[in-house]
């Protein structure tokens, strides 16, 4: 081994864990502060710890309900974004056909207009077809602004991917589905994996789209843009608490479970793409 | 190249497709024909063919766009230089926690905006935490303030777009075949030059994604000139002119203008800089 | 969302919910009456419910559908929700058998009328009932034939108690459309240990020492209001000229980098933590600044004036069927008792005369039964509820803008802002 594996295996971990504190550092405030007793309407200055905050944030529908919203509204959008744009994905890197041009056009213009062009083009669409905006407006939108993030993300997984792999399991399955499944499915994972979670976290934090799509409906981001006018209150930390907590528990048991099932595969793996 | 059934790859693209046209290419068509309008909100907007609408914009706020442009290259810039060690140590290094560390990258981010950044500026605020402490060290001058500049913009927007950096970086990182970076530093004199030729080569397709997912979006950001630049006049962006237009001066058919000519321009540096970086010819496999 | 099943009560909720009907104890004094937490657990709502609770509802009878600016009205935090988490409210239910969905949806003045303006334009309802936006929307909206016009003549409540200055605004002179729900006054917050010496003017505010360390509003009404007071200027009377000459003296200042920013209501932690020495500021945010998050914060009205605004109720086009009901709803904010739970809740300026004394009868009832925290509170709000005399005398209106002034205005201060 030399110098430079040695500085690289200690200088990498390092950096990350430094970039993770840095990601977490407004985090960890909005945590402390989901502590705070404060006083008056605004959060911003350490009055005292309490943990009433966690209690009485379940008597205020006002925040839950929107929360609840906009967590099913990401949910969603993101399988059908992903799934979509996972299969507009395949198709650009595999295939070579007509019309390729126009489809990457298709792709990368919502990404770069701007926001509040796309939502208020989308409500006059609404108003013009006589569309009641609600819940299944504001699933639309989202579900067309994730798409471009998910081919973008796929593309950058399949291309330069290693196709003899796929192209044994042709011949090992001779049937396109059970190869697509076995084998290149499993290849792509990460990635999907990838643009999932870039896109709940563009639908969950949302604001000017859904201004313009949701009606009467209220999410998650629409609220407390409004609240903050006046000052945010504590229960909204709290429920931005609560909401790691449970990414954190549920990676804690997958990555539980993963070591157990990584336990009875046997040796090292170094197998293309995983 | 698979061309043996040309119906697969249509078929794959219909229902994506279908749902941006319907949903995205319709109602920018529509915009397209705002910009050309002429009128006002009590008098109705009537299409009067008014292109001369784009040089106007253009000529009046070229600057913007060149500072909105500088601004996401920084950006692009920055994120690339702390993303990379970043995908890298997830995807040689993360072992069986490589998920794991991909979901604390996103994380974050499922917190609304309006919390992030609020708190960003109680830490970053002339005596918070970080400038206050390295104030009463003697590092920084008494009057040296960080929010409201435009590097704080540049900071905000490194922030909430560096999971569009690292995770595109990830995904490409993560499938090479590690048996070749094995092969090339036998190859080769230097660990840097097997990295350089081999690793970073194959992390390509990666860079390139994840640079238009930073750099699109973030030319046209508004919300970080905003509530992390607090509106300073100095460092505003383009996107904040096209929300002030269409929100505030009920002025659409400008915002819309201004609008096309940011898709337009932002459209040709993609294609220029996906020539250069030859991804034609990378996403062929 | 129709077929939610409604939470039954439990004795305690509605010990508490009676208490809060009859005592129109405020929060905290409830808070220290009941002890934290314990009951607010069994009101803990099932999804189905909390999705029900952000889709608008569609019971038997008349629902009233309500927009409103989010922590805007008294909220009990520790009872079940139900049939909403505002007691007030809760009462009008009760007394008239009218729902009301109370939906705090709006987040800006501006981003919501244009989320109205393209129903509005094609003739079509907007699905709201009752909207409680910022004057110039009601003008706006009005002007272009928008908003539904109001009966006095169903206003037992407004006819006997809204105060002088509630009523008659610039925007809407004849209350033809709207009603004063809330307001409030805005000027200077400044921290006299940071800027060294006594801020009265708006011109001080402009002083050359403080360059980089005041902060501006991004509102550009307030904005151009306030230069236009410092140059001897009413801004209900500005010529475009006049105009010109505040834009100018702003672009000036930004010369120099006088203002850091223009701010959004994110001023407020940048005016606390002491970023900024002075700032424009709404004296409502001022008061809780002075209050719990930093004492050495004052708020000043420029001697050359500070600016007023406020909050109405106001009906949008198209809801012609519920009309007599929502004008019920109007009208109730104005009978003494909910006026004075709002005002003890939210304090700030209300548009009903009376509440002042009422709340100082709390005040002192809450003395007199030893709670003293309580009783030092609402003393605090009585005194911030309504406008002082000297406070409307030095306080001005915004300008009734026609469309074309309005854009040319707008087109000024974009400049200003950067653009």
């Amino acid at each position: 081994m030399t110098a430079g594996t040695r500085l690289s295996g200690i200088a990498l971990p390092v950096f990350t864990a430094l970039v993770v504190v840095f990601l977490f550092l407004p985090i960890a405030v909005m945590i402390l502060f989901s502590f705070n007793d404060p006083a008056g309407r605004q959060n911003i200055t350490w009055q005292g710890f309490t943990l009433s905050n966690y209690v009485t944030v379940w008597s205020r529908p006002d925040i839950t309900g929107p929360l609840a919203l906009s967590l099913i509204i990401a949910a969603i959008s993101t399988v059908v974004a992903t799934t979509l744009g996972t299969m507009m994905g395949i198709a650009l890197t595999r295939y070579r056909f007509r019309g390729e041009g126009a489809s990457n056009l298709l792709i990368f213009i919502p990404m770069t207009a701007p926001e509040i062009i796309l939502g208020a083009s989308l409500l006059t669409m609404w108003v013009s077809f006589g569309v009641e905006r609600g819940f299944g407006t504001i699933l639309i939108s989202h579900i067309m602004f994730n798409i471009s993030f998910v081919v973008v993300t796929i593309r950058a997984r399949l291309s330069g991917l290693n196709r003899s792999l796929e192209e044994a399991g042709q011949d090992l399955y001779a049937d396109g589905s059970t190869t697509f499944r076995k084998v290149t499915l499993p290849l792509i994972f990460p990635g999907i994996l990838a643009a999932g979670l870039l896109a709940f976290a563009l639908s969950i934090d949302d604001y000017v789209i859904t201004l313009f799509s949701a009606g009467r409906t209220l999410t998650f981001p629409l609220w407390v843009v409004g609240v903050s006018r006046l000052g945010i209150p504590p229960e909204v930390n709290v429920l931005g608490t609560l909401i790691l907590l449970i990414a954190f528990l549920f990676i804690a048991v997958q990555t539980w479970s993963g070591r157990r099932a990584g336990r009875r595969e046997a040796g090292p793996v170094t197998m293309v793409g995983r | 190249m698979n061309t043996r059934r040309g119906w697969i790859p249509y078929a794959l693209l219909a229902p994506g497709t279908i749902w941006l046209a319907i949903f995205f290419a319709i109602p920018m068509g529509y915009m397209l024909m705002v910009s050309l309008q002429e009128g006002n909100l009590s008098t109705g907007f009537d299409l009067t063919w008014n292109f001369a609408i784009y040089p106007e914009v253009i000529a009046q706020y070229w600057e913007l766009f060149v500072r909105s442009i500088g601004y996401a290259l920084m950006t692009t810039l920055i994120t690339f230089l702390i993303g990379y060690p970043m995908a890298y140590t997830i995807a040689f290094r993360g072992g069986r926690f490589k998920n794991v560390l991909l979901l604390v990258v996103v994380l974050p981010f499922f917190v609304s905006f309006v919390i992030r950044t609020l708190n960003w500026r109680m830490v970053l605020s002339d005596n918070g935490m970080v400038f206050g402490t390295l104030k009463d060290l003697g590092i920084l001058d008494p009057a040296f303030h960080f929010l409201a500049t435009p590097a704080s913009v540049i900071f905000g927007l490194t922030y909430n777009f560096l999971p569009f950096m690292i995770l595109p970086l990830y995904v490409a990182l993560e499938k090479i075949d590690r048996r070749l970076i094995e092969a090339a530093t036998d190859l080769y004199a230097s660990r840097l030059q097997a990295f350089l030729r081999i690793t970073f080569i194959l992390s390509l397709p990666g860079v390139v994604a994840g640079s238009l997912l930073t750099f699109i979006p973030a030319v046209g950001d508004f919300i970080n000139a905003e509530i992390i630049g607090a509106g300073n006049p100095d460092s505003i962006m383009i996107g904040n002119i096209i929300q002030f237009k269409f929100i505030n001066a009920n002025d659409y058919p400008a915002a819309a203008a201004l609008a096309f000519v940011l898709v337009i321009g932002v459209m040709a540096l993609v294609a220029v800089y996906t020539r250069l970086v030859g991804s034609e010819r990378l996403t062929e496999s | 969302m129709s077929d939610v099943p409604r939470h039954q009560l439990t004795p305690i909720e509605l010990a508490i919910e009676r208490a809060m009907r009859q005592d129109r104890i405020n929060r905290r004094a409830f808070l220290g009456r009941a002890g934290r937490g314990g009951i607010a657990l069994g009101a803990m709502l099932s999804l189905p419910a909390l999705i029900a609770a952000c889709t608008p509802s569609g019971e038997g009878g008349v629902t009233i559908e309500w927009a409103n600016w989010p922590a805007y009205i008294d909220i009990d935090e520790e009872s079940d929700p139900n049939p909403t988490p505002y007691p007030t409210i809760n009462a009008f239910i009760e007394q008239t058998g009218i729902n009301v969905n109370y939906q705090e949806t709006i987040q800006d003045n501006a981003d919501f009328m244009q989320t109205l303006l393209p129903d509005l334009t094609n003739g079509n309802a907007t699905g709201w009932d009752l909207i409680t936006p910022g004057g110039w929307v009601v003008q706006r909206l009005g002007d272009l034939g928008f908003l539904e016009e109001i009966d006095h003549s169903q206003l037992p409540n407004w006819s006997a108690n809204a105060a002088d200055y509630a009523v008659g605004q610039w925007f809407d002179p004849d209350n033809t459309y709207s009603m004063w729900w809330q307001g409030g006054i805005t000027g200077i917050g400044y921290d006299p240990n940071l800027t060294g010496r006594e801020i009265t003017t708006f011109d001080d505010l402009l002083d050359e020492e403080f360059a980089g360390r005041v902060g501006g509003f991004s509102d550009m009404r307030d904005m151009f209001g306030l230069t236009l007071l410092s140059l001897g200027i009413t801004p209900e009377n500005a010529t475009i000229d006049d105009v010109t000459a505040a834009q100018q003296k702003l672009l000036e200042a930004n010369e120099r980098g006088q203002f850091r920013g223009y701010y959004d209501n994110s001023y407020y932690d940048a005016l606390a933590a002491g970023d900024l020495v002075a700032c424009v500021a709404w004296s409502g945010d001022v008061t809780q600044m002075a209050l719990f998050d930093n004492a050495d914060v004052q708020f000043v009205i420029p001697q050359d004036g500070g600016m007023r605004w406020n909050d109405n109720m106001a009906i949008p086009k198209g809801s012609t069927e519920k009309l007599a009901q929502t004008m019920q709803l109007m009208d109730y904010w104005y009978s003494l008792d909910a006026a004075t739970t709002l005002s003890e809740y939210i304090g700030y300026f209300t548009g009903v005369a009376g509440v002042q004394e009422r709340i100082e009868d709390d005040a002192a009832a809450a003395r007199e039964s030893g709670d003293e925290e309580t009783a030092t509170q609402l003393e605090v709000t009585a005194a911030s509820v309504v406008p002082t005399a000297d406070q409307i005398d030095n306080t001005y209106v915004d300008k009734q803008l026609d469309e074309e002034e309005e854009a040319e205005w707008n087109a000024l201060f974009l400049e200003v802002l950067g653009g």
